[in-house]
């Protein structure tokens, strides 16, 4: 049977004091590095957590949609390149850039940043952390009283419910 | 399942990914579904494609089905490339998915195309140790329209060996594309609710009952017999890339977590592709009719070369999306 530090293990489920910790280290990385914006995606897409401002459109979804493929894609040219990975990707814009950086095999940290910072700053910070991420999420939860962290009975069920509302609309 | 549970966001988030041969209609489907959605719960249909309108990576879109349960439910649904050439991006795509829709081609001289998408299906989840059974499935007769359309009872006879949900559609239309949309989160959803009884953690508001296993009954429009969605993803993700964790102390007293639960695996069924051992290395189908040697040469700078096209072209998208190009 699967244990609740299994799940962690593999990023499944988040917590609250998970996300509270991470949220932290991500606006620590924001201060020293003068980056926009920090993102934490996991490789299959979904958003865990995001900080900073500066893009108040930003299609979060699709980003994270766009980051995961594409780190996909470059994992399968690398092994197939006969290397391990390419862990960091950097894109360079005109204005904003953005820097993707593996961390252990399920997270993805996106930096945005303009060129009020250096991408050498924003590299230095970022190994930094990579590591504090990975030792939020090693920690095992701790339980406390009255806690909500856990799906309602029948969250299927309200599911259906809630999509014949959405496609009667 | 591989979705994601975010408790300090609030949020449920599931991946669904729409499969099958090429030019079935799995672009025309998340395009009806774009243009159906009310626009305040869905994002921008993104989409990685050749210049002749062929999907090269993935179509994208997301939509959010409001607060459900205390939590807000996101659906995130992908189309892959259809066309056999494809395979490698196929199969990242499918990385990660909480169900499946198989949409098949009902014309008549496209039988042979579903047979073998559904099989390339089979043989790229076998790669992850996963199998028909393992996820959620529904599967979409499109093309309904058509004069000489294949009859329903024959498409099922060709491919649907599992009895998975079938609906009929004609997606360019937008007719059966909602239907089928909800008939698979609803599945996926409810395989949660599986999951959490069949690993006996118990719920909020629950005591545990030992040893209760309740028999699991699928909603309509699911074919009349049980349903189990054995999940294998703790297995999947032994045998993949996760590396292994430093022993540390566990607090194994935490149960009102959704919880996966490693089962014995199904045994196959009729038309099944076995799942194969860890230690196996999936060959892939070759094209061609050079020497072996030169084959796999000229089919591994293929692959390369699209992985490559995939990637630049996801990066110039990304950016765009950003706002940066």
């Amino acid at each position: 049977m699967s244990s609740d530090a299994d799940l962690k293990k593999v990023r499944m489920v988040y917590y609250a004091e998970d996300t509270e910790a991470l949220e932290q280290v991500l606006d620590r990385l924001l201060d020293l590095s003068r980056a926009k914006r920090a993102l934490l995606i996991d490789v299959e897409g979904h958003m865990v957590c995001s900080r900073g401002g500066g893009l108040d459109d930003l299609d979060i979804e699709s980003v994270s949609a766009l980051v995961a493929g594409t780190f996909a894609a470059t994992k399968e040219t690398a092994r197939l390149l006969g290397q391990e990975e390419f862990s960091v990707l950097f894109h360079q814009g005109e204005k904003d850039s953005i820097q993707l950086t593996l961390m252990d095999d399920r997270l993805l940290l996106g930096i945005i940043f303009d060129d009020s910072t250096t991408i050498g700053m924003v590299r230095l910070y970022a190994k930094e952390t990579a590591r504090k991420v990975q030792e939020v999420l090693s920690r095992p939860h701790q339980e406390t009283a009255g806690e909500s962290d856990a799906l309602g009975e029948g969250f299927g069920e309200s599911v259906e419910q809630s999509l014949d509302n959405l496609f009667s609309e | 399942m591989p979705l994601q549970i975010n408790f300090g966001l609030k949020t449920v988030s599931c991946k669904i990914v729409y499969y099958g041969p090429g030019l079935s209609g799995k672009t025309t489907n998340i395009q009806m579904i774009h243009d159906q959605m009310p626009g305040d719960r869905r994002g921008e249909l993104t989409s990685i494609k050749t210049k002749g309108d062929r999907t090269l990576f993935f179509d994208f879109m997301a939509f959010d089905l409001g607060k459900v349960a205390g939590m807000d439910t996101r659906f995130q649904i992908y189309t892959v490339p259809g066309q056999v050439f494809y395979n490698a991006t196929r199969k990242l795509v499918l990385q990660g998915a909480d169900g499946i829709v198989f949409v098949a081609d009902s014309a008549p001289d496209r039988l042979q195309a579903n047979v073998d998408s559904w099989r390339n299906l089979q043989e790229n989840l076998a790669e992850r140790h996963l199998s028909l059974h393992d996820l959620p499935v529904v599967i979409q007769w499109n093309k309904r329209d058509l004069p000489d359309a294949v009859p329903t009872d024959e498409l099922h006879h060709s491919i649907n060996v599992n009895g998975a949900p079938t609906f009929e559609a004609v997606a360019f239309r937008g007719e059966g594309v909602l239907n089928t949309l909800k008939g698979i989160c609803t599945l996926v959803c409810k395989s949660i609710d599986v999951s959490r009884h069949k690993s006996g953690v118990p719920l909020r508001g629950e005591t545990e009952a030992a040893g209760a296993v309740p028999a699991l009954v699928a909603s309509q429009p699911v074919a009349a017999r049980e349903m189990r969605f054995v999940s294998r993803r703790m297995s999947a993700f032994g045998a993949a890339s996760v590396p292994q964790a430093p022993v540390m102390a566990v607090d194994e007293a935490r149960t009102d977590a959704v919880e996966v639960r490693q089962l014995s695996p199904v045994s196959p069924g009729i038309g099944d592709v076995p799942t194969p051992p860890r230690t196996a290395r999936r060959v892939d189908t070759f094209v061609g009719t050079a020497p072996r040697k030169h084959r796999r040469s000229v089919r591994r700078k293929v692959v390369v070369a699209a992985a490559a096209i995939a990637a630049a072209a996801g990066a110039a998208l990304l950016l765009h999306a950003l706002g940066i190009l």
